[in-house]
């Protein structure tokens, strides 16, 4: 289908903001006698708290208050309130807030952390779920039966498991009787950062009218709102959250992050805002982290290469707080079947808590976590059948009439992942692959994916929409601006939608409780999709306005009635007509009387019938999906074991593109961030639970000179949930990466890794092995 | 404010009072409520508080701010003339190298400082200067894109 404003390369408006450096994001933010604050972090990872003395501290040039968590009363959280805003008895992992200094200046407040003194008695300390698992392993939540977690979700009591998950499809386990060739294998996608290049930061202002405002780096500003007017007892009306220009998210901005612990802290100075902005380090130790997953996978097939049975156990190392990784690990496990069917799944993910910072959200929501696992087998399976991978990947694909783990049914409408995978098929292979040389060894593959929204069944997108005299509209939505380029998805969309020219539409810029329509958050790849289709229909009750006001005017039946973005008129007589803008604030008479009414409207959009798991952990919980396929050419050097990516290909069904500069500039992203966490990222930790890389020089993300070159593809089987036919897509491009690069490293020296990152030295030891087999 | 320095920014000559202990980046940042130049790191990892200084691309979070006394420094604020831009900010937001722009004003200037006096820079020099920028959304082409599309802009003005 050709559309008009849809599918073009359209700017998008923040651009010129931020090359001039006049974007505000939330470091930039100064407000009437705001104090600064700087929150000191234990020496230990899992501790008693004994006594905490702050009377020199509270002496120091600039302080104005030292703050502990003494007293604290209340728990928060989404989906389990295990988390308090600052350490009452006891600290969990080197981030938890112990105590805060609140200062004149940050320079001050950072400067009297160190007069602070607190005893500790030491706890055992776990960084690994299969640790923390463990029959004889200490408590890190003591209390935690009578914490408030979702109907959905269940603890085990007695131990560190915060939730277990369960699906079965089919017979479940005992399905693998029908398979001719098991195999198994453990994966492990380790802890990691989405390290966007703005740190978290907060302001928190208790107003002497006893209402609070907020300025945080989140992209869930309604849900602050309420959690904050919860805990503090106030109506959600009395709080507003704004969200300013934010430099990336990739996950870790959303759900509740320090947003309570600087609210807990600026409580202690009613009438002056307080604001801190995390330094790296604390950006690395004290906001969320990502991944820490390991699968362990079971596969059964048939002698013909049809799968029959999947067994999978997630052990999510789920970090001291729960809330925040528990739909994490659901997303993994449900989805660590890949975009394949299996008559009989069998799938099970434990959320454990650690002594790690909690895991969040990261790009991609667990699916490059399991997949790294079922991409991986498919080509063991492969191997061990004798047949090719990716014949072997198409005979088994989640076509149209097959049926998902979760028991929804595939439509043709969901994509063509066999179109997407012929085509990553020809680019990788329809080539010949160089010869080992003196330098480098070479290697090629390719993965199919698929990614689900994870969203929430409530979670929806609400949008405001007004017309001006002049014709030209404003759009006001919730949805945060992270980089992904929203906005110009919005006005493109509702260009189409209104049939007038973007130039001619506006849209919102700061997110603002107080002003923007209600969004749950921006998450799951979900924008385009939900966004995308609340802004149809405003721009269809907005036309509906504008016609029922011509009506009138034209003395006519509604019915008879024509829009095209300039004039609505009679369709049997196109000179009799009206022109837009003279109906934008009701019609104005020859004699001034004035009828119809504004040209405003309102909507939103969620997911069609969303729903929670049912008791066999399945039900409508994807409804949308996007597939593709991934692959790679790489070179290892044989010297140091250093893999270098020649080229990186993609080719996902989007369904439709809705600007083609800003998705291949998505793709391109998540690329790289995906080849990051193959080959170099990992967040560190030594016994006592310390993180020894809390930097960017030692947590080494991709440079300049790293990036492949990548060919990057769309198919365009139109959706029906998205707007215009688009689907999701912000976060697919990263599921593919580490299989791929560990299944091209197989190919190029025939050893099999398990595990990322794939570092020098593990290569290395893997190019020694490699020696020893031949 | 403990200390005094006069120092040239975007153009004005200007005396500012600022802490001993402050980097650069404090005194743009703190003092002269210059925004622009944005702190990602705190060890000069990032690029993202790269600032011109006597035209060379410097990163300010690890200047010492008494070094700047004298010397004429250009911000990512000083490059647009009112409404008009600098062609490496026009080419840099029309390329798609702009996503969250946290890493922008970083990448800008540092094209500044190396295309002002070095406008025939070779690919390798723009590969390393480039080199010293963490970009998080992407992916690094539409930068490359962007930049190769400032210098021949800049070449035609030039010419």
């Amino acid at each position: 289908m050709k559309y008009k404003y849809v599918g073009q390369p359209y700017n998008r408006p923040d651009a010129i903001s931020k090359v001039t450096g006049k974007a505000v994001y939330l470091d930039d933010v100064r407000l009437p006698d705001m104090l600064h604050t700087a929150v000191l972090r234990p020496q230990y990872a899992h501790a008693l708290i004994l006594s905490v003395d702050t009377s020199v501290a509270e002496k120091c040039p600039g302080v104005v208050k030292v703050v502990t968590g003494k007293d604290c009363k209340f728990r928060y959280g989404d989906n389990i309130k295990d988390l308090q805003p600052m350490a009452v008895t006891k600290v969990r992992y080197i981030g938890d807030p112990v105590a805060a200094v609140i200062a004149d200046t940050a320079a001050h407040a950072r400067a009297a952390l160190d007069k602070i003194k607190v005893e500790y008695k030491p706890l055992p300390v776990y960084t690994d779920a299969r640790d923390a698992m463990a029959n004889d392993a200490a408590l890190i939540h003591e209390d935690m039966d009578d914490y408030w977690r979702l109907p959905t979700l269940k603890q085990a009591s007695g131990t560190n498991i915060a939730n277990t998950y369960h699906l079965v499809k089919g017979r479940g386990e005992e399905g693998f009787d029908e398979a001719d060739v098991i195999i198994e294998q453990e994966f492990n996608y380790p802890l990691g950062s989405c390290a966007a290049i703005e740190p978290h930061g907060t302001i928190v202002w208790f107003k002497e009218d006893r209402t609070i405002e907020v300025w945080s780096t989140t992209i869930c500003p309604f849900i602050i709102r309420e959690d904050l007017a919860h805990s503090y007892d106030v109506p959600v009306s009395d709080v507003r959250v704004h969200t300013p220009d934010l430099g990336g998210c990739f996950g870790y901005k959303s759900d509740v992050t320090t947003e309570q612990t600087i609210a807990w802290i600026a409580s202690f100075v009613p009438g002056r805002p307080v604001k801190w902005v995390g330094t790296r380090e604390e950006d690395f130790t004290s906001t969320l982290l990502a991944h820490g997953i390991r699968t362990k996978m079971k596969m059964g097939a048939k002698k013909d290469g049809t799968l029959v049975a999947i067994k999978s156990t997630i052990y999510h190392t789920g970090g001291a707080y729960a809330d925040t990784a528990v739909n994490v690990t659901i997303a993994s496990t449900h989805n660590s079947t890949g975009p394949y069917e299996y008559k009989h799944c069998d799938l099970t993910g434990y959320t454990v808590y650690t002594n790690t910072p909690a895991v969040g959200a990261y790009r991609g929501y667990g699916h490059q976590e399991s997949q790294i696992a079922s991409e991986r087998m498919m080509d063991l399976m492969a191997r061990k059948l004798g047949m090719n991978p990716l014949e072997f990947r198409k005979k088994n694909f989640l076509s149209e009439g097959k049926v998902n783990a979760v028991g929804e049914t595939m439509w043709k409408h969901n994509g063509d992942l066999l179109e997407c995978a012929n085509r990553v098929e020809k680019m990788v292979f329809g080539k010949p692959k160089p010869a080992e040389d003196e330098q480098y060894v070479y290697g090629r593959a390719m993965v199919t994916v698929m990614k689900s929204p994870k969203g929430a069944p409530f979670s929806t997108k609400g949008c405001y929409m007004k017309m001006n005299i002049d014709g030209s509209v404003n759009i006001n939505m919730g949805g945060a601006e992270v980089g992904q380029g929203l906005r110009t998805v919005i006005k493109q969309v509702a260009a189409e939608a209104l049939m007038i020219p973007p130039e001619q539409i506006r849209i919102y810029t700061e997110i603002d409780t107080q002003y923007s329509p209600y969004e749950w958050q921006t998450i799951g790849s979900m924008f385009t999709t939900q966004g995308g289709r609340a802004i149809i229909r405003a721009a269809e009750k907005l036309i509906a306005q504008l016609k029922n006001t011509a009506a009138q005017v034209l003395k006519t039946d509604l019915d008879y009635l024509e829009y095209d973005g300039e004039f609505v008129y009679l369709r049997n007589d196109p000179t009799i007509r009206v022109a837009v803008p003279d109906l934008a604030r009701g019609y104005i008479t020859s004699d001034g009387i004035t009828i119809g009414e504004l040209a405003q409207s309102v909507s939103d959009a969620r997911l069609p019938r969303y729903s929670n798991p049912d008791k066999n952990g399945q039900g409508s919980i994807g409804v949308t999906y996007t597939m593709g396929a991934q692959g790679v050419d790489l070179k290892i050097e044989k010297k140091s074991g250093k893999v270098i990516i020649d080229h990186y290909y993609s080719v996902f069904d989007v369904g439709q593109v809705i600007n083609p500069l800003q998705i291949r500039g998505s793709v391109l992203g998540g690329v790289m961030m995906s080849i990051g966490a193959a080959l170099t990222e990992e967040v560190v930790f030594d016994k006592e639970g310390r993180i020894t890389n809390p930097h960017l020089f030692k947590y080494h993300i991709p440079t300049y000179k790293e990036a492949p070159v990548q060919t990057i593809e769309f198919v365009e089987t139109p959706d029906p949930i998205g707007p215009f036919g688009a689907r999701g897509i912000g976060e697919h491009s990263v599921i593919g990466a580490a299989p791929a690069i560990l299944n091209a490293i197989y190919d190029a020296i025939g050893v099999d890794l398990f595990e990322i990152p794939v570092t020098p030295d593990k290569v290395k030891a893997a190019l020694e092995a490699r020696k020893e087999l031949k | 404010m403990a200390e005094r320095m006069t120092l040239t920014i975007n153009g004005k000559e200007q005396t500012v009072d600022y802490e001993p202990e402050m980097m650069l980046l404090d005194v743009l940042r703190e003092v002269l409520n210059l925004t622009g130049t944005k702190h990602g790191c705190d060890n000069s990892t990032c690029g993202t508080c790269t600032v011109v200084m006597d035209g060379k691309a410097t990163k300010s979070c690890n200047t010492p701010a008494a070094k700047a006394a004298g010397t004429s420094i250009v911000t990512v604020e000083g490059l647009a003339k009112g409404m008009e831009l600098h062609p490496i900010q026009k080419a840099i937001s029309e390329s798609g190298a702009v996503q969250c722009g946290f890493c922008t004003p970083g990448i800008v200037m540092e094209l500044y400082g190396l295309l002002e006096t070095n406008p025939d820079a070779s690919e390798v020099e723009m590969t390393n200067a480039l080199n010293k920028h963490l970009c998080r959304c992407t992916g690094y082409e539409p930068i490359r894109d962007g930049a190769l599309i400032a210098q021949k802009m800049i070449k035609e003005t030039r010419k």
